[in-house]
């Protein structure tokens, strides 16, 4: 069974010519030309990965991802033809997980959609030093105040209650976990979590941070100015 | 604290000219009306001494000069009261001949012809009249004294406000288009007014730079829409010699249009570096492995920088392949076998440098400037690299310079801000 790939594109050309390209990689790729059209069609089925342009007719891109983010975790890759500050922080905001900008050569686009697929299926090493009372049937959850994550399961709790986080927004989360009270630069996250190399944008992992204080508390991680983010413990 | 001992004295400022101008109103007007007060003291005085003057002439001719005070013909009398008599039956004169004693004399010609005199005293009038010259010059004084700080200080309202405005103006020009005065609601003076003005000046620069955002952005979209078609499109194509061709083209294309477009966002100058602590070598090393020609590289040390990766990136490819465009092969060496650039790190320091003709003058002399190649030689290429990548330093505070080594070839020396200790631009 093929990865599927929900494609929502208003150009004709684009929407055929990434939908072919991709499925000589081995996508499985529908195709919608509309905002409303997509959101009726991720309603319908089930795609591993969403892959919007910002400027739609009808329902926008950033609409329509807010929309998705409304129900689900799904991942998602904003594909903006202006790269200006709007449009990507406003897809970033509305919780998509990457952006390229057009135009994008298929095989970065590949890397991309292949980086955001690692991070769903994504299962952490064991943990780096387990505490000595480590029951057998599994590891034991990671603790910092009222946030619990099960990295096992990889469910996060607050209070008791479970959290839903983006792909994403787990793994950012986990990066964190693995290094507690440590500052970690924006740099390593890009790479650890992004898989970018020097070419990544830091405004990326700042609003998934934003994204993810919002689900977890804002005070648990803190802010280093001038160096990155550290996970209170 | 030093800027207001350095504004306070700055005797040109609106604040002392004001000052200046109160204190000269306020004397000319002190000096008026003293003058007028002295005249009118003076006049009463003269006339209460002529008054009391004949009073004591009458009383002394009455009592038939039992004192013996009245002075008896010209001779005892001064000589222009004399002269007065003689064609006046009557007549006074202020006699100021003796220092220290005036006298008020008051004069009648007798019956028979004879010229009768009597002085009076007028020391204790002229020490009255001396005092009250002496207060009003004494109270004009002080009041100079409290008036001319108070008009200072009332001054240093407008002036603060002034300098409020030109605080703004400078910020406008400085860059900050979101500066404004904030001094519109004030009362209608000429400082509101001028205030207003700079504020809608930056109002309507700032309007200008976003429509022109908003065209960029416009243009970038659809622009890089068709453009993106194009390349998926080109990357579906059967391998072969044509679709080789139509690939090679629309990279060409391509790189046309990113390219203008980062010259029009550096432009507008709304670019914002992105810092994070990297390592320089890697972050070059990374740059020119990418390039798909080969660069002689070499690394000293392991140099920290805080810089944004991406912009510097784009430097350095832009560098490097203006290099490799232009720069000639060593000697001895066949076309694609050795590399024509090197590139050198050292510190903050990244220097870029072919062996080919140089910069031509013009360049070194005005710059880089788009779609100008500056020679015949140099005619392949856009000219747009260059101004790519001044306009990219400038954004990460890097300074930029281009040169040509006295032994042949160009280099392009790229100092970045926090960089250590720089070194030496043009080395071998």
């Amino acid at each position: 069974m093929p990865v599927s790939v929900l494609l929502v594109e208003d150009d004709k050309v684009i929407r055929r010519s990434v939908a072919l390209a991709l499925e000589r990689y081995g996508y499985g790729v529908t195709t919608a030309e509309d905002g409303l059209t997509g959101l009726e069609l991720f309603r319908e089925g089930r795609y591993d990965l969403l892959l919007l342009d910002v400027m739609l007719p009808g329902l926008d891109g950033i609409g329509l991802c807010r929309r998705i983010r409304e129900t689900s975790t799904d991942p998602v890759l904003m594909m903006s033809a202006r790269g200006d500050a709007l449009d990507v922080v406003s897809g970033l905001e509305a919780g998509a997980d990457d952006y390229v900008v057009k135009p994008v050569d298929t095989s970065v686009l590949v890397a991309r959609i292949r980086s955001l697929l690692r991070r769903t299926t994504f299962r952490p090493d064991p943990a780096p030093d387990p505490p000595p009372d480590t029951a057998p049937d599994g590891p034991a959850p990671l603790v910092f105040g009222d946030l619990s994550i099960d990295t096992g399961g990889l469910e996060v709790f607050r209070a008791g209650r479970p959290v839903a986080l983006a792909p994403t927004e787990l793994r950012l989360l986990l990066e964190f976990a693995a290094h507690p009270g440590i500052v970690l630069e924006r740099q390593t996250l890009l790479r650890n979590v992004w898989d970018y190399g020097w070419d990544g944008d830091s405004r990326v992992v700042d609003l998934c941070v934003q994204r993810l204080r919002k689900k977890i508390g804002a005070e648990r991680i803190e802010t280093v100015r001038g160096f990155g983010y550290k996970l209170r413990r | 604290m030093r800027g207001l001992v350095r504004e306070t004295a700055n005797w040109r400022s609106l604040r002392w000219r004001i000052a200046l101008l109160v204190a000269v109103s306020c004397c000319a007007i002190a000096l008026t009306v003293g003058l007028l007060v002295h005249r009118s003291t003076y006049e009463r005085s003269m006339n209460d001494g002529a008054a009391r003057a004949y009073s004591a002439l009458e009383g002394a001719l009455d009592s038939g000069d039992e004192d013996g005070v009245l002075a008896y013909g010209a001779g005892e009398m001064p000589p222009e009261l004399a002269r007065r008599l003689r064609s006046a039956d009557e007549a006074h004169l202020y006699d100021e001949s003796r220092a220290y004693r005036p006298r008020m004399w008051a004069g009648r010609r007798l019956d028979g012809g004879r010229l009768v005199a009597i002085p009076v005293d007028m020391v204790p009038d002229q020490l009255s009249r001396r005092a009250l010259d002496r207060h009003m010059v004494k109270y004009s004084l002080l009041a100079l004294a409290v008036i001319v700080p108070l008009a200072a200080l009332a001054a240093e309202l407008p002036n603060r406000r002034l300098r409020r405005v030109a605080r703004t103006a400078g910020r406008i020009t400085a860059g900050d288009l979101g500066a404004r005065t904030g001094a519109g609601g004030r009362a209608g003076d000429e400082i509101t007014d001028i205030a207003a003005t700079v504020d809608s000046m930056a109002d309507s620069l700032q309007g200008r730079l976003v429509s022109e955002q908003r065209f960029t952005a416009d243009v970038a979209h659809e622009l890089r829409t068709p453009l993106m078609g194009l390349v998926t499109s080109a990357g579906l194509l059967p391998e072969g010699e044509a679709t080789d061709l139509v690939r090679d083209r629309v990279g060409v294309l391509r790189g046309l249009v990113e390219d203008l477009l980062e010259v029009s966002r550096l432009d507008a100058d709304a670019e914002r570096a992105d810092l994070r602590r990297v390592p320089l070598g890697e972050v070059v090393a990374d740059a020119v492995a990418r390039l798909g020609f080969p660069v002689e590289l070499t690394v000293e040390g392991a140099p920290l920088v805080e810089t944004d990766p991406r912009r510097l990136d784009r430097i350095v490819v832009n560098l490097v392949t203006n290099a490799h465009r232009h720069g000639a092969v060593p000697d001895g060496t066949r076309a694609g076998e050795a590399p024509r650039v090197s590139v050198a790190v050292r510190d903050g320091v990244v220097s870029v440098r072919d062996r080919g003709p140089g910069f031509p003058a013009v360049l070194l002399a005005e710059g880089p400037q788009r779609f100008r190649t500056g020679a015949a030689e140099r005619g392949r290429g856009h000219g747009l690299g260059l101004t790519i990548a001044t306009g990219q330093a400038r954004v990460i505070g890097a300074e930029l310079t281009l040169a040509n080594a006295p032994e042949g070839g160009a280099v392009a020396t790229l100092r970045l801000p926090g960089g250590g200790p720089g070194a030496p631009a043009d080395r071998g």
